[in-house]
């Protein structure tokens, strides 16, 4: 999608993509047609003004006639006072028609987006996606508000002002409308002009914006090597090709105001001449006259409008095109039609033989393929602790990802309570595991926003007793804040230790009955460690727990350590077991937790 | 406003432009201006043609007559035809000199402001975010460029079109002009209101949107976290609320935006119908014409869109000034570290013996002492290791040898000669640095290694590149050295950016070589083979390796080790690891993981 040049793409009108497009203006017909009706009563007032000063003039200036002339008066002060009132609700409202629309497509797109699973994000930059759901939706809101509607106010403004043209003089109107083809040529040479000219103006622009971006990021390396002669001399003709590309723009615009404005008098012109030859011989009034010089002004506007609308129709078709074409590719995780029920949670895990590759592709049967995980069985009782270690890129963090199911296996079977995890609703299953990871995410938002995730059936004394069980009061209390203390930047501006206990606070508020932790290799200080490793204690027990354990008192209390190499079980037992067969396990933990006991 | 005075220079510099442009302004308006007098006479002159022709008919002169008014009227409508050509030749030329001069000082200006950020040293960006400095060099300059180009060029012509025909028109009739200028202040004023709140109110729409995308992307981002608490509804709920937000602040400008045409066309409705009641009542009376009715119509058509642009011109010029006193700000900054005066080039040339005295570093931003008392001799051709934990200011203490950031306590001495005596590009030319953080440019390979040595031809980035191991995987590339890297083309991995990064160093045959963490991305046994490589320099130039890594480190002449800003072990590998500190259980780390990695 991406190597298509975007003015191929914009240039194509597709119509199915159109009718998609206006479905999404349904849900609002009624206001859409209310908007029609005021398009097009203001496209009738507007050149009604004209015809009513030819009455005046030829009627009542003409005759003397000084209350019929302030009468007349005030009957056009009513009408343009209208036509305005008209413009005005009828532009408002097309805007919120539009955005109501808008607010739909976005609300739609960001929860396609979101339900995804996490194959569909590890194979998508993020930045893609948010462009999907922001700007390319924006894309869409000229087409979704003024478009139609404006489309058919200005063909219908064109329509009534030569109804009352040729209503008052057929011949003239005739001579006056001469000179609207050249109009409409002019005007969509000139868009076309404008168009590619802004092409190239947009394209330096971006030049111009990703070369300092790159050098302003970059400049210490600059700087370093030297170079700052040479990126002068690069700046230097980047800027130039950027001025002369504004400079060609300017061209036409020059050309183009001057050029309407010499059709205009044109077509002033042939009214002075063919009208006032025409009044000799009787056909034509005054005021008619004063009446066509108005109207042959009136012609431009519309136009303009026109080919304004044809352009942003053809740029909205890009973004159409690739906000259906991701509402069309749809990777969420199936849920079964009739779920199964998981009532009476115990908390027992069983992997059963589980075969996983993060390679959806992948044979189920090929035992020689790129398999993360290979043919890996455990079982925690209700109540039992876990303990996970291996080397990185073992496999551990992917045993916590298929229990949370937010990856399908291909092989064996995962069960919670002797129940399929693939039979349970989503939902159901991830409410009963709680997820404490060891890069602790922070939202911006409130400390106590982070610990329920604005869950609003937890309350602040759920919190409170949460903080207290674990003792991390004093560490809340200690913020200026506290709980309402504002996080910033993913939570930079709190301590680690901070961050640590604001992921088991919100773990153990959602009370879960398996719990599930990658714990962190960082080390924190002395005294925040001893807290943590209470709150841990407290956190496990009574519940069953799998860790990807980076703590020597993890393993030492685990019920059952599982060591992982290279995608397999390569040990498992307690750490005395383990420790006394002198294995893997044992140069593990010589590698990662005899630090620890020293401390 | 003081600080648009600055940009005085250029409206001198350029005066064969804007001089010649002005004057094409005061023409087009002129000819513009003499259109309704013309429109004028023609309709006045219909009825005494009708009279005429009516008292010649029937009559041998009638045909006489006829072609008199023939003549006559299609005069009219050309002359108004040739008064618009006139009008629009001056009025494309004011643009193509006007405008067009606004774009060469956009262009001078953004020079000046680059050629400043690359003077600008180390501690200033710092201090600025780089979309700061990016939008300043953008859309702050374009601010600025209006008010030079546009704004002159619409005041310039406003006010001509706005004196002359008031003239004209107050000549006519006093009465009916001041009649039909009473809506003209209320257009300008509403003008100048409505373009305020426009541009606050799409700056409050900019905000928002901002929050809307940065709420999606750390939705995204955590996106883990919400389905693990199966929290995707609220969040999706938070969502929906800065989306609706989004939709009140679109719809607050759509308010204000479509206010602003009927506004406009209701002002100009009311002054046209002015025109026809009084100018009616006047023509009844005598005083003027019907032709004056429709000149003056015309004139209030005319006049409109210069009234309307001053109320633009007002909030043109307040955002140029607050965008020009912020250009100001970088372009009064003096670069804190450049080249001393009187130390120009004698002719020395960089040995590569460095010595710290007593160095002692206080971070510019936190405050945080990053060195204490730091020193250490690096005789020329001899390597030095660093190595030390997350922070403990390795980074900090390399970054003083190229002189991004300037010692604050103690000395640092070049071949024995303050650090500060040496011209900057001296000093910089004979260093090689291979930083951290690897940076390329979107450009080609060949380019980026040869980025600071440009003469070098391509046998010598070849060699660099092989020294860097990194010749095999550019040779396996399509385009080989011609490969572009970046957003133009293709993704190299860690690995290869690093390695390319130190060829780019390696190609300078600099006396100082810098590997700042330079092998982190790269796996054991290519680090042996570039290590292997740089053997061959051992000896000929001087060596400074910051690693994690003992593999890296071990056969440097002498090894320190930081911690919090101070050195805490020094000497050679088999002297450290006899110690038994931090560089000693490193080691032993380091032993245990191989055994690990190779156990089947």
């Amino acid at each position: 999608m991406s190597n298509r040049s975007p003015g191929k793409v914009g240039s194509r009108l597709d119509t199915h993509l159109l009718r998609r497009i206006v479905g999404y203006l349904m849900p609002y017909k009624g206001w859409v047609v209310l908007a029609f009706i005021t398009v097009m009563t203001a496209a009738y007032l507007g050149p009604l003004v004209p015809k009513l000063v030819q009455v005046t003039i030829d009627r009542e200036i003409v005759e003397g006639d000084v209350s019929g002339l302030r009468r007349m008066v005030g009957i056009l002060f009513a009408i343009v006072a209208a036509e305005g009132l008209l413009a005005f609700v009828n532009a408002y409202m097309t805007q919120w028609i539009g955005q109501q629309a808008i607010f739909d497509l976005r609300t739609k797109v960001y929860r396609h987006v979101q339900r995804q699973s996490l194959r569909f994000f590890d194979t998508r930059p993020i930045g893609q996606l948010i462009t999907r759901v922001t700007s390319d939706v924006e894309s869409l809101s000229q087409v979704l508000s003024a478009g139609v509607v404006t489309i058919l106010g200005d063909l219908f403004k064109l329509i009534f002002i030569a109804w009352f043209m040729f209503s008052l003089n057929w011949q003239l109107a005739l001579v006056t409308i001469s000179v609207m083809p050249i109009m409409i040529y002019a005007t969509f040479w000139f868009k076309r002009k404008v168009r590619d000219a802004y092409r190239d103006t947009r394209k330096q622009v971006a030049r111009l914006n990703s070369f300092l971006q790159e050098h302003v990021t970059g400049m210490r390396i600059v700087q370093l090597f030297s170079r700052e002669r040479e990126e002068m001399r690069r700046f230097t003709s980047i800027n130039d090709d950027h001025r002369q590309a504004h400079i060609k723009t300017i061209f036409y615009f020059a050309l183009f105001w001057p050029m309407v404005d010499l059709v205009a008098s044109a077509a002033l012109g042939l009214v002075l001449w063919y009208g006032g030859l025409s009044a000799m011989e009787g056909g034509v009034t005054v005021g008619v006259l004063v009446a066509f010089i108005q109207y042959a002004r009136r012609f431009f506007e519309p136009i303009r409008n026109l080919s304004d609308q044809f352009n942003t129709l053809q740029s909205a078709m890009a973004g159409a095109e690739r906000i259906f074409g991701l509402l069309d590719t749809d990777m969420a995780i199936p849920e079964r039609g009739e779920p199964a029920e998981w009532s009476n949670v115990r908390g027992r895990i069983e992997f059963r033989n589980v075969w996983f590759s993060y390679d959806p592709e992948t044979d189920p049967q090929d035992d020689d393929a790129d398999w993360i995980l290979r043919d890996v069985s455990f079982v925690v009782e209700p109540g039992q602790s876990l303990a996970i270690v291996g080397a990185t890129g073992a496999g551990k963090t992917t045993i916590i990802n298929l229990l949370l199911r937010f990856y399908e296996i291909q092989r064996g079977s995962i069960l919670v309570d002797d129940i399929d995890i693939t039979s349970l609703p989503l939902g159901t299953l991830r409410h009963h595991i709680g997820l404490v990871l060891q890069d602790v995410f922070l939202f911006s938002g409130t400390v106590r926003d982070n610990i329920t995730l604005r869950n609003a059936r937890i309350t602040d004394d759920d919190v409170q007793k949460a903080a207290d069980a674990i003792n991390a009061t004093p560490f809340i209390t200690r913020l200026t804040h506290g709980y309402d203390q504002q996080v910033r930047e993913r939570g930079m501006t709190l301590s680690h230790g901070q961050r640590q206990l604001i992921s088991f606070l919100r773990a153990l508020v959602y009370d879960p009955r398996i719990l599930v932790l990658d714990e962190a290799t960082s080390s924190v200080d002395t005294e925040t460690e001893e807290v943590i490793q209470n709150a841990l204690e407290t956190l496990m027990s009574g519940r069953t727990s799998i860790a990807i354990a980076h703590r020597l008192s993890t393993v030492q209390h685990a019920n059952q350590i599982l060591v992982m190499h290279r995608g397999y079980v390569r040990e498992r037992g307690t750490h005395q077991e383990l420790i006394a067969s002198d294995g893997l396990y044992r140069r593990l933990y010589e590698l990662q937790y005899k630090e620890q006991e020293a401390a | 406003m003081h600080s648009l005075r600055r940009l005085n220079v250029y409206y001198w510099q350029y005066k064969h432009l804007f001089i010649p442009g002005l004057l094409c302004a005061v023409a087009s308006a002129v000819f513009a201006i003499i259109v309704p007098m013309v429109v004028r006479q023609a309709i006045d002159s219909i009825p005494r043609f009708v009279a005429t022709y009516k008292a010649f008919e029937g009559t041998a002169l009638d045909a006489v007559v006829y072609a008199h008014a023939f003549v006559s009227l299609a005069t009219f409508g050309f002359v108004v035809l040739v008064l618009s050509l006139g009008s629009g030749l001056f009025s494309f030329l004011m643009r193509q000199t006007l405008v067009v001069a606004s774009r060469h000082v956009e262009y001078d200006l953004r020079n000046r402001l680059f050629a400043k950020l690359q003077a600008l040293s180390y501690d200033f960006y710092l201090k600025h975010a780089t979309g700061d400095l990016i939008t300043r060099s953008t859309s702050d300059i374009e601010h600025v460029r209006r008010y030079i180009g546009p704004a002159v060029m619409y005041t310039t012509r406003a006010g001509v079109v706005i004196l002359t025909a008031l003239s004209v028109m107050f000549w006519i009739s006093p009465r009916l002009t001041l009649f039909t200028l009473i809506p003209m202040p209320f257009l300008a004023v509403s003008v100048f209101f409505v373009a305020r709140m426009v541009h606050t109110r799409s700056d409050a729409l900019q905000k928002q949107y901002s929050r809307l995308t940065s709420r999606v992307q750390e939705a995204l981002s955590g996106i883990r976290v919400l389905k693990a608490y199966a929290r995707e509804e609220s969040e999706a709920g938070a969502f929906d609320e800065e989306s609706s937000a989004y939709r009140h602040r679109s719809l607050r400008l759509a308010m204000v935006e479509a206010a602003w045409r009927p506004v406009f066309v209701t002002l100009v409705g009311a002054s046209t119908l002015i025109v026809v009641w009084i100018g009616g009542a006047l023509a009844m009376a005598g005083e003027i014409t019907i032709g004056n009715i429709a000149e003056y119509i015309i004139y209030v058509a005319l006049m409109t869109w210069p009234v309307a642009a001053m109320g633009f011109v007002i909030t043109m010029v307040q955002r140029a000034a607050a965008s020009m006193s912020r250009l100001n700000e970088i372009l009064d900054t003096e670069p804190s570290i450049a080249s001393a005066s009187g130390s120009e080039a004698d002719g020395s040339v960089v040995e590569g013996r460095i010595t710290f005295r007593g160095v002692g570093f206080r971070h510019p931003n936190s405050g945080v002492k990053a060195l204490q008392d730091i020193s250490i001799d690096v005789p020329a051709g001899t390597t030095l290791a660093v190595v030390g934990r997350t922070g403990s200011g390795k980074t900090t203490l390399v970054e003083m040898i190229p002189r991004l950031l300037d010692v604050e306590e103690g000395v640092l001495e070049i071949d024995g000669k303050d650090i500060r005596a040496w011209p900057l590009d001296i000093l910089r030319g004979a260093i090689g640095y291979v930083p951290q953080d690897v940076f390329l440019f979107s450009d080609t390979i060949a380019n980026n290694i040869a980025f600071g040595h440009m003469e070098a031809d391509q046998d010598a980035v070849r060699k660099a590149a092989s020294e860097a191991d990194l010749l095999d995987n550019v040779d396996s590339f399509k385009d080989g050295f011609e490969t572009y890297v970046g957003e133009r083309g293709i993704t190299l991995s860690g690995g290869q950016k690093q390695r390319a990064s130190i060829a780019r160093a390696l190609l300078r045959r600099p006396s100082i070589l810098i590997l700042d963490d330079a092998l982190s991305a790269v796996d054991v046994n290519t680090e042996r083979i570039i290590l292997g490589h740089l053997k061959g320099h051992f000896g000929k130039r001087t060596i400074i390796i910051v690693s994690h890594r003992i593999s890296a480190v071990q056969d440097a002449d002498q090894i320190v080790v930081l911690e919090e800003g101070c050195i805490v072990e020094r000497g050679t590998h088999s002297e450290l690891v006899d110690q038994g500190g931090f560089y000693a259980s490193l080691y032993l780390k380091q032993q245990l993981e191989q055994e690990v990695e190779a156990y089947q």
